[in-house]
């Protein structure tokens, strides 16, 4: 049978796995609002976003709205524990001292939360009923409609957070001139403090959206954060619009990839965008605030 | 009458003993650009060469052999991030790329492990070569990010092309290393074949960073922009040393898959590049000294903790983290230097004390 007859069931897939990476780069793209740090293992606080909700529904009993809510508390005290037993004592370090340390982080979170909450991969139950959504021949899940609607609303909620508020300024002024933001009495510590605690929750929130739709295991958080910093760079390194942009063509682009190349090599083609994207675009597609181009 | 304060704190032992006791250990980078050739040197080989033979324990030997091949590769990582200044994640699938090389062509088309062993070191240096000049053009966190990506496209391939390598399960059965009917079939030979190997590669890099070519490599991490306005063509020596790093990478992949006689992707991941930038960052940046105590510190840190089965992966990033706060220039490094300056401040101490001084 030709693949071809499956494309816009692709096209729906794409879209859905592209919502859920723009979720996971808006997660990086608020901590590089703050500073430019880059942390590995957002990942993991998505992955952890998933398990949480999973042991908290089904060991404690708790209705799904409190579940939640209690999952999204718990990973944003991870993310500020990540920030002061972490990433405050090496505030000066060397970039590569950071990456590693973060990945130790990544480490820690998944190989913890694999002693706590064990290995087997987690489903949590749909959000509203399991009834595929017909559409002009494509059949969608209202999960998916969940996520698209979460990752609007989502983006609306930064977008007010960075633009409209005296503490998205100030976040953005710590980021860009760290000398003239201390001038003017920001503290970059707390700037950065916060927006870990703003991405750990949107990486449980993001979590919370994808564990219906795909199952979410331990180990599972690595690969998904990866993709989703790819997202960010592909979209534009520290742009809102540009992690929404760069996750839905990152999914598309890895769902319809399916039309020519075996399912096995999935996994390899959001890398090779990002090393064509690296060589060709540093800026990524919207263009990005924090890189200048004769720099690369 | 001033009152007479103690003479030292009993805490100051807590520090001096266990850093005196790593001082003799570990090479301190800052004091060890003066002379050519030190007795040092001599005792760390005459300690190589003995040790195997003073501790007759199979399982020490296969430690060291393992440490001995991950120092080849954290050497060869240790030119590319502690000398040229740059960031490699993907360091794990070089050595993979010598892995699968030595397997395949010894386990399928029964070449002599010998041949198998420079080709390795080739494939890896031409790959390294092929993907060096565009991925090299970037700098920090995106340096890191691309050749991570390279290590997971490595990783995807290795997977998911059966016929080639196996896929999941990988290639068994790769022989012993062989050199002209002498075959290292024992954890003893291949000790004394893992260090021969490294000490020759030691001593070819103890030159090279002496050269004209090592002397670049430090100008190029200190500022491109300055390395290029006096001449030196810098995307040329960052690339000679990445591929120079990786052909060490395969070398190494190259005697791995030899002594585990298997290769299989799971030994390349993400985790085991992790590990090796820790042992070239623990043992100090800028030194060819400390990737190789730091293949050493790690490879023992991760048999120890082996045992505590499903727990050793949250203490050992908990280990890891630690260490990065508070030895984020290594463990070696200014040792020596810190010892002496306790041990002045306690010699000056009464002194002071009295007011003399």
């Amino acid at each position: 049978m030709d693949s071809w007859t499956y494309f816009p069931q692709f096209l729906s897939s794409g879209i859905t796995m592209g919502a859920i990476y723009a979720l996971v780069a808006l997660g990086f793209v608020t901590i590089s609002k703050a500073s430019q740090i880059i942390n590995f293992a957002q990942g993991e606080f998505v992955m952890l976003g998933g398990v949480v909700t999973f042991s908290l529904l089904n060991g404690l009993k708790l209705p799904y709205p409190v579940a939640a809510l209690t999952t999204i508390v718990f990973v944003v005290l991870v993310g500020f524990a990540t920030y002061l037993s972490v990433i405050y004592p090496l505030r000066k370090a060397s970039i590569l001292i950071l990456i590693m340390a973060t990945l130790g982080v990544s480490i820690f979170l998944s190989s913890t939360s694999g002693l706590v909450f064990g290995t087997l991969p987690k489903a949590l139950p749909p959000f509203t009923s399991e009834q595929p959504l017909q559409f002009l021949g494509i059949s969608m899940l209202p999960q998916s409609a969940w996520v698209l609607l979460s990752t609007f609303i989502l983006l609306i909620f930064l977008y007010l957070l960075s633009h409209r508020t005296l503490l998205g300024k100030a976040m953005e002024a710590s980021s860009t001139d760290p000398l003239g933001a201390d001038l003017l009495g920001i503290s970059r510590n707390l700037m950065v403090f916060l927006a870990f605690g703003v991405s750990a929750g949107v990486g449980a929130f993001a979590g919370i959206l994808i564990t219906p739709i795909f199952f979410t295991s331990y180990s599972s958080g690595t690969l998904l954060g990866l993709k989703g910093f790819i997202a960010a760079v592909l979209g534009g390194w520290g742009k809102n619009n540009g992690a929404i942009l760069g996750g839905f063509v990152l999914g598309l682009v890895e769902s319809l990839s399916l039309l020519i190349i075996p399912s096995g090599y999935k996994d390899a083609v959001a890398f090779v965008i990002l090393l064509l994207i690296l060589y060709f675009r540093p800026k990524g597609i919207l263009g990005s605030p924090f890189i200048d181009s004769r720099r690369w | 009458m001033v009152e007479k304060k103690k003479e030292f704190r009993k805490r100051d032992f807590f520090y001096l003993v266990p850093l005196w006791l790593l001082s003799l250990i570990a090479p301190d980078p800052y004091l060890y650009h003066k002379k050519e050739f030190r007795k040092k040197d001599l005792y760390y080989l005459v300690a190589i060469c003995l040790a195997p033979l003073i501790w007759p324990d199979p399982h020490f030997h296969h430690l060291m052999v393992l440490a001995g091949i991950y120092a080849i590769l954290s050497l060869g990582l240790g030119l590319f991030m502690g000398y040229a200044g740059q960031i490699s994640l993907g360091h794990a699938a070089f050595f993979g790329i010598g892995a699968y090389t030595t397997a395949i062509l010894t386990a399928r088309y029964a070449l002599p492990t010998f041949l198998a062993f420079w080709a390795s070191a080739l494939s890896a240096a031409l790959i390294a070569y092929l993907i060096g000049r565009p991925i090299l053009k970037l700098k920090g966190y995106f340096l890191a990010l691309a050749t991570l990506g390279f290590g997971e496209i490595f990783l995807v391939i290795v997977r998911e092309s059966t016929d080639l390598t196996g896929g999941i399960i990988g290639i068994f059965g790769v022989p012993w290393f062989s050199v002209m009917g002498f075959s290292f079939d024992t954890y003893l030979k291949q000790y004394y074949l893992a260090w021969g190997v490294l000490t020759g590669l030691f001593l070819f890099s103890k030159n090279l960073v002496r050269s004209k070519v090592g002397r670049a490599l430090l100008a190029v991490a200190a500022s491109e922009d300055a390395a290029s306005s006096v001449g030196i063509d810098v995307p040329k020596a960052k690339l000679d040393i990445f591929v120079l790093g990786s052909a060490f990478a395969g070398l190494a992949g190259s005697l791995f898959a030899c002594v585990m006689s298997t290769a299989n992707p799971e030994a390349f991941s993400l985790g085991f590049t992790t590990l090796i930038v820790m042992m070239v960052i623990l043992g100090g940046m800028g030194t060819i000294y400390g990737p190789v105590a730091g293949a050493i510190l790690l490879t023992w840190l991760m048999d120890i903790l082996s045992r505590y089965q499903e727990f050793s992966l949250p203490i050992y990033s908990v280990i890891l983290i630690l260490l990065l706060i508070f030895f984020p220039d290594g463990i070696g490094t200014r040792l020596n230097v810190r010892v002496i300056y306790l041990i002045g401040y306690w010699a000056k101490k009464k002194k002071r004390d009295e007011g003399k001084l």
